[in-house]
Parts: structure tokens; sequence; C-alpha cells
């Protein structure tokens, strides 16, 4: 019998599918239910977000670029934030670097629970993904109770930050964190021991230590593969010069391995905030910063939940920075998602996908190459005509069709 | 009087209405189990109802290519095949309302209807993700069936009657799953297959493919088929507990016998992971059928040893 040739059988998941929480597009291609390829198409929600603070004075940056996240907010502040300082050649109090990492950590926590549950639920257990969110509104209330804001906590200020830890909210923390270790260590042993959790993360998406590296993974999804990339580490900045974190890794590179590493990361971000808030530095919580930055550059890089967070930051000696540029950590480890996924089969692609923590959202970026070959880019009417054509060759003629 | 008591029995009560209303109720009581099993609030009780009534009212969407026919026909069918096995099933604590001889397999296949129906449902016309849903569930209808079948047929041989009032009556109050743990527990199991709960929900998995082998139907078509699955539960469940649970003296036993096996469904599908669809398969034929199969042997050989 001659082996048939099968067609090429493609599910397109997204730009719009319900299956995903933001816009972006995969188009899967499987035989039976194993895929043989996949191709990654972003930018979907592109918000314009670096032009958009070349119109705004750094203040405003502030409070903007904080929003490219939801979930991670206080880490791009603070990016943005140390970077300016870094220009200004301003020295922010150790109290302020002390807060800032305290937020920093409790933002960790939040995030990481908060993937938890979403990587439980991607594979079906939903009994994981309700516990462990209800217990991340545990540390949600707390980041509520100290700046006032469950997301978006705005406690960076350029020179400092907002508001002061009281006695009360150290009190609290330190009730929390407590709480909160007792339900990491079940949720540890829920991951690493339960049987039919296992079936769904143990050997599925590994990435040897190789992969990880040529593919350019960064965070606890590099960590879990064996590669310690952690910019805490490489280069510590503001209150990690004082307090060195103990990076967790692990060499399996599965999911299994990437669902321990960031539970295990928790007990890290634990013992931090304990040894930060127990000899909390006292004095000012800010400085003074000039309106106007001087002119320069600076590229700062922090340790998002994600991985590392790179900001570029030019200024031109006004009070308006003239480029800021931002690299989420998502954009860096999508690559490794559409080679895991080839081999494996249909199910596991959400898992597989969950596993990097993906932000679409905050890593669209769009860049134009000037090529110097003449052209000046597309007008509108040009965009808007291409456009009906691509449509076209998908057949699917929208001309008829009158807007308005 | 012979034929009103006659559609009396069709429309209101044991079949049609009342099997409605029950359907509703349990998926309401399994909602909310989980629910609470989860640490949620769950749904209030009108809400599997409000489910249904919205769909009802919704314009139902027949796509153009596809037989227009089939597209509706297919979940009427599927729906009375649910309500025609209901008649040979002791429903309520009464004796089955239909009964002949073999009954016990003309009900296990109009209980497959519905997942045969789905999987044509879905490929009339063959979308792009209703075939990934419809491949899988054709997939996963071919591993459980048949140790569903091989589970059910235990007590049958035990009683030595294919007719399901017969084999309830002869067992006279004796529950079976004290001889025969291993078929109950695969005939409950299944069951779960047969529903598409989780952990075999692989057919409509919500972060993978959404909705399955539905996913073109939307208004009345697909009412029908939430309704043909809600029926099913309390009939799978009426089912098995009659077989093996000692039957029914009156409502009330059949009311508690009926819930307690929903609450260890329910137990169950908060406490496993989602299975992959080649672990689904690989969990009936490897261990479920196997294990059937042995426990048939067992009855069978012990029978014409001590019988």
């Amino acid at each position: 019998m001659q082996p048939q040739k099968t067609e090429q059988f493609t599910v397109p998941i997204g730009p719009q599918h319900p299956a995903l929480k933001e816009p972006s597009s995969f188009l899967i291609s499987v035989d039976g239910e194993v895929v043989t390829n996949a191709i990654v198409r972003l930018g979907y929600a592109h918000r314009g977000i670096e032009k958009a603070t070349e119109s705004r004075t750094y203040v405003q940056n502030l409070y903007l670029l904080e929003r490219i996240c939801g979930i991670c907010s206080h880490i791009h502040g603070t990016a943005f934030a140390m970077g300016v300082e870094r220009l200004a050649g301003v020295e922010v109090p150790p109290r302020a670097q002390a807060i800032r990492l305290i937020i920093a950590e409790l933002e960790r926590i939040h995030s990481h629970m908060l993937w938890l549950g979403v990587g439980a639920h991607q594979g079906g257990f939903d009994a994981l993904f309700m516990f462990s969110w209800r217990d991340r509104e545990t540390v949600m209330d707390l980041l509520e109770s100290i700046s006032g804001n469950r997301v978006n906590y705005s406690a960076n200020v350029l020179g400092g930050v907002k508001f002061d830890l009281t006695a009360a909210h150290i009190g609290d923390i330190l009730k929390a964190l407590d709480y909160l270790e007792e339900r990491t260590h079940h949720y540890l042993k829920v991951v690493t021991t339960d049987a039919s959790f296992l079936q769904r993360t143990r050997g599925i998406g590994t990435m040897t230590r190789h992969q990880a590296e040529v593919l350019g993974a960064i965070g606890p999804t590099a960590r879990a593969s064996g590669v310690l990339r952690d910019v805490r580490i490489e280069a510590p900045y503001g209150a990690y010069v004082d307090h060195p974190v103990t990076t967790i890794t692990d060499d399996r590179g599965d999911l299994e391995a990437r669902f321990a590493v960031r539970i295990k990361e928790l007990f890290e971000s634990y013992r931090l905030i304990r040894e930060v808030l127990d000899d909390l530095p006292p004095g000012d919580i800010k400085t003074r910063v000039k309106r106007k930055i001087p002119e320069g550059e600076a590229a700062f890089r922090v340790e998002a939940p994600r991985g590392e967070l790179f900001y570029f930051i030019k200024s031109d000696g006004t009070d308006i920075p003239s480029r800021v540029k931002v690299r989420t950590p998502t954009i860096c480890n999508m690559t490794s998602v559409v080679k895991l996924a080839v081999g494996h089969q249909l199910a596991d692609v959400p898992m597989i996908l969950a596993g990097i923590d993906p932000c679409f959202s905050c890593n669209d970026r769009m860049v134009r190459v000037n090529r110097n070959n003449g052209s000046d880019g597309w007008t509108w009417e040009q965009l808007r005509q291409h456009g009906i054509e691509y449509y076209k060759q998908r057949s699917q003629d929208y001309d008829p069709l009158v807007v308005g | 009087m012979d034929i009103l008591k006659q559609i009396i029995t069709l429309i209101i009560f044991p079949g049609g209405l009342f099997l409605f209303v029950l359907g509703l109720v349990y998926t309401w009581i399994n909602r909310k189990l989980i629910a609470r099993l989860q640490n949620r609030v769950g749904p209030r009780w009108f809400q599997p109802l409000a489910d249904i009534a919205k769909l009802l009212t919704k314009e139902e969407i027949v796509p153009g290519e596809g037989n227009a026919v089939l597209f509706i026909g297919l979940p009427i069918v599927a729906l009375a095949g649910v309500l025609t096995a209901a008649l040979y099933v002791p429903i309520a604590g009464l004796p089955p309302a239909f009964s002949f001889p073999g009954d016990l397999i003309a009900a296990l296949y109009l209980l497959g209807l519905l997942t045969l129906c789905t999987g044509l449902a879905g490929t009339n016309p063959p979308g792009r993700y209703s075939l990934v849903g419809v491949t899988r569930t054709l997939t996963q209808f071919f591993s459980y069936e048949a140790p569903f079948l091989l589970a059910l047929i235990g007590p049958a041989i035990v009683t030595e009657s294919w007719q399901i009032g017969e084999i309830v009556a002869s067992t006279g109050g004796r529950w079976l799953v004290l001889t025969q743990p291993v078929t109950f527990i695969i005939a409950l199991v299944a069951l779960m297959g047969k529903l598409e709960m989780p952990p075999f929900d692989a057919p409509e998995a919500e972060t993978e493919i959404v909705a399955g082998a539905l996913t073109e139907y939307s208004g009345r078509g697909l009412a029908l088929f939430y309704l043909g699955r809600n029926v099913e539960l309390v009939v799978g469940l009426a089912l098995i507990a009659a077989l093996y649970l000692g039957g029914f003296a009156n409502p009330l036993a059949f009311f508690a016998k009926t819930l307690a096996l929903l609450v260890l469904i329910a137990f169950t599908e908060v406490l496993v992971t989602r299975l992959r669809i080649d672990q689904t398969v690989g969990l009936w034929w490897r261990y479920g059928t196997l294990l059937a199969v042995i426990q048939l042997v067992v009855i069978v050989i012990g029978r014409s040893f001590f019988p």
C-alpha cells in the first residue's frame, strides 16, 4: 500500500478566539492530533505606547508605562524610574529602594500565583486554578492596603516611592506571608505528586539547556531548563545589591520543571521580603528630581516576574524623553513555544504556551527598518488597499461593504 | 383511557416533561457541587433552565453548506433517543414504562445515539474547529462504549435476563456493587465519558477547541443537545443505580441512590485533571475494557462452578 500523502490540516487559533485571553494568532498544522508545524503572529494588540511617551513628561510617562502590563505594572515603573534616576544622577534613599523591592516581590508572588492558576486551567485542573486564585487574593489585598490599588499600584515616583510602610503594614505582610507559605507548600506537593496532573506536565514541552540558550529564553522559563539567567543576580539593582537572591533552577526543562521553579521562587520571595522587612532602613522615602533630565542615554534591566525586562531611555535635555524603548520578556520566550509545540499533541499546545507565562499585549512593538532605498512607508490609503487585497486572496471580499 | 395513559407516560410522567425537569435539576446539583468543592459560589437553581431558555429564544443559524435537514434533525433524533431509552429504565422508583426481553441492549444503544448524533452534527458542514472536536468525540466514543456495554452486561449475566425490569426484580434488593465492584466503577466512569464531563471533556475543552463538534450550533439545536445531555445524566445514573445498587423500592430510594452517585461523579470531576485524548483511549483499552472482561470471565466461571 502506498503511503497516502495527507493534506496539511491547519487549525487557526486567533486573532480572535474564545480560548485566547488576549489577541494573537496561532496557525497550528496538525496530523490527526499531532502538531506538525506552528506559526505565531503577534502584533494584534499594538497600542503605540512607545510613541506616546514622546509627547508626555517623565512624570506622566511613569503612569503610562505602568499600564503596559496589568500584572507586572510595578516593575515597569521601577525600570523606567531607575533609568531616569541614573540619567539625572540622583541617589535614591535606601528606604525607598527597600520598599521598591518589597512591592516588586509581592508583585512576583501575585504574578506567579496567577500563572499557577492559568497553567492548571489550561491543563484542565480547575480545582487548582480556583484555589490558587483564592489565595492570590491575600497578596492582592495586601497590595491594596499598602498602595490603595489592586493593580497599577503607582508605588514609584522619580527619586523614590510614594508611600511609606507603617508598622501595621509590616505586621499584615508578615501574617499574610505565613499563610501563603503554608499554602505554597501544599501547591508544590500537588504539582509534583498529583498523578493525573503529572500526566499532563511531566516530559511535555521539554526544552534542553542548549535549546534554551539558543532560543534566547529568559526568566523562569530559562531557569526551568537549567540556565541561570536572572537580572537580580547578574546585575543587581536597587536593594538587591544588599539582599542577594538565590536562584532556583531545574535541569529537567519540561512543564513540571516550570511549575516547580515558579513555585519554589515564591519561597525565595517570602524569604527576601522577610529579610528586607527585618532591617528596613530608616530615613526619607524620596529625593527631589529636577523636572528637566540632562541629555544622555540610559539602558536599564530589571527582573520582571516573567523574566528580563529591558528599558532604553534617551533624553534630549527637556522634560520629555526623546525615545523610550521597552522589551518585555514574552517576546524572548515566544520562539520557544513555536519550537516546542511541534511533535506534541494539540491538547498540549495551550499548556506549552501558558508555560512561558505569555503576555501578548505587553510585547507588541513595531519596528520600522530604514533601508535607505527611498521607501517612505505606506500611506493610509495604500495600507487600506493592501488590506482589501489581502482578504480578497483569502476569499473574503469586503469591497461591497459600506462602512459608516 | 389506555391511550390517554400512554400519552401521559410519554409526554408528562415519567417520560418527557418530568425528565426535562429532573435533568435540569440534576445538572444544577452537579454544577453547584463542583462549584462548592472548588471554593466558588456556583450557579443559582434556575441557571440550567435559564441557559436552555436563552438558547431556545436565539436565532438558529443553519450553515449554507451541508445538509439543512440533517442539521435540524440531528438534535431532535439525539434527544428522542435519550427520551426513548428512559422509557425502559425505572425512573423515580416506578417500574419501567415499557419493557420487552432484551430492552437492556436497546436502551444502551439509544443512549449512544446522542454521541453519534453529536459526531454527525460536527461533520455537517465540516468546519476546521468542529472536525477536531468530532475526531475526539468519536475516538472517545469508541473507547468507552465497549467497557460501558461490558459493565452493564455483568448484572444481566448474573440474573440471566436481558430485560432491565426483570434484572432489577430478580436482584431483589441485593446490591450487586458488592459482588461486582470493578464493573460498577467502570460503568460510572464510562457514563462520565459519555456525557463528556471532566476529566473526559477533551472533545470540548474550552482552552483548546472550545465548542468541539457543536461549533456550528447556536440556537434551538444547541439547546436540544444540551437538554439531551441533561436527560442522559439522569437516565444513566438511574440505570447504574438500578442494576448495581439494588433497584428502587420507592421514589425516595431513587433520589437517594442517584444523588449519591452524582456526588461521586462531582468529586471525580473536581479531583482529576483533564485527560488528553490518547490518554483516554489508553485508559479505556488498557485498563477499562480489560478489567471489565476479567470481571465478566470471573462471573461466568463462578456461575458454572457455583450455580
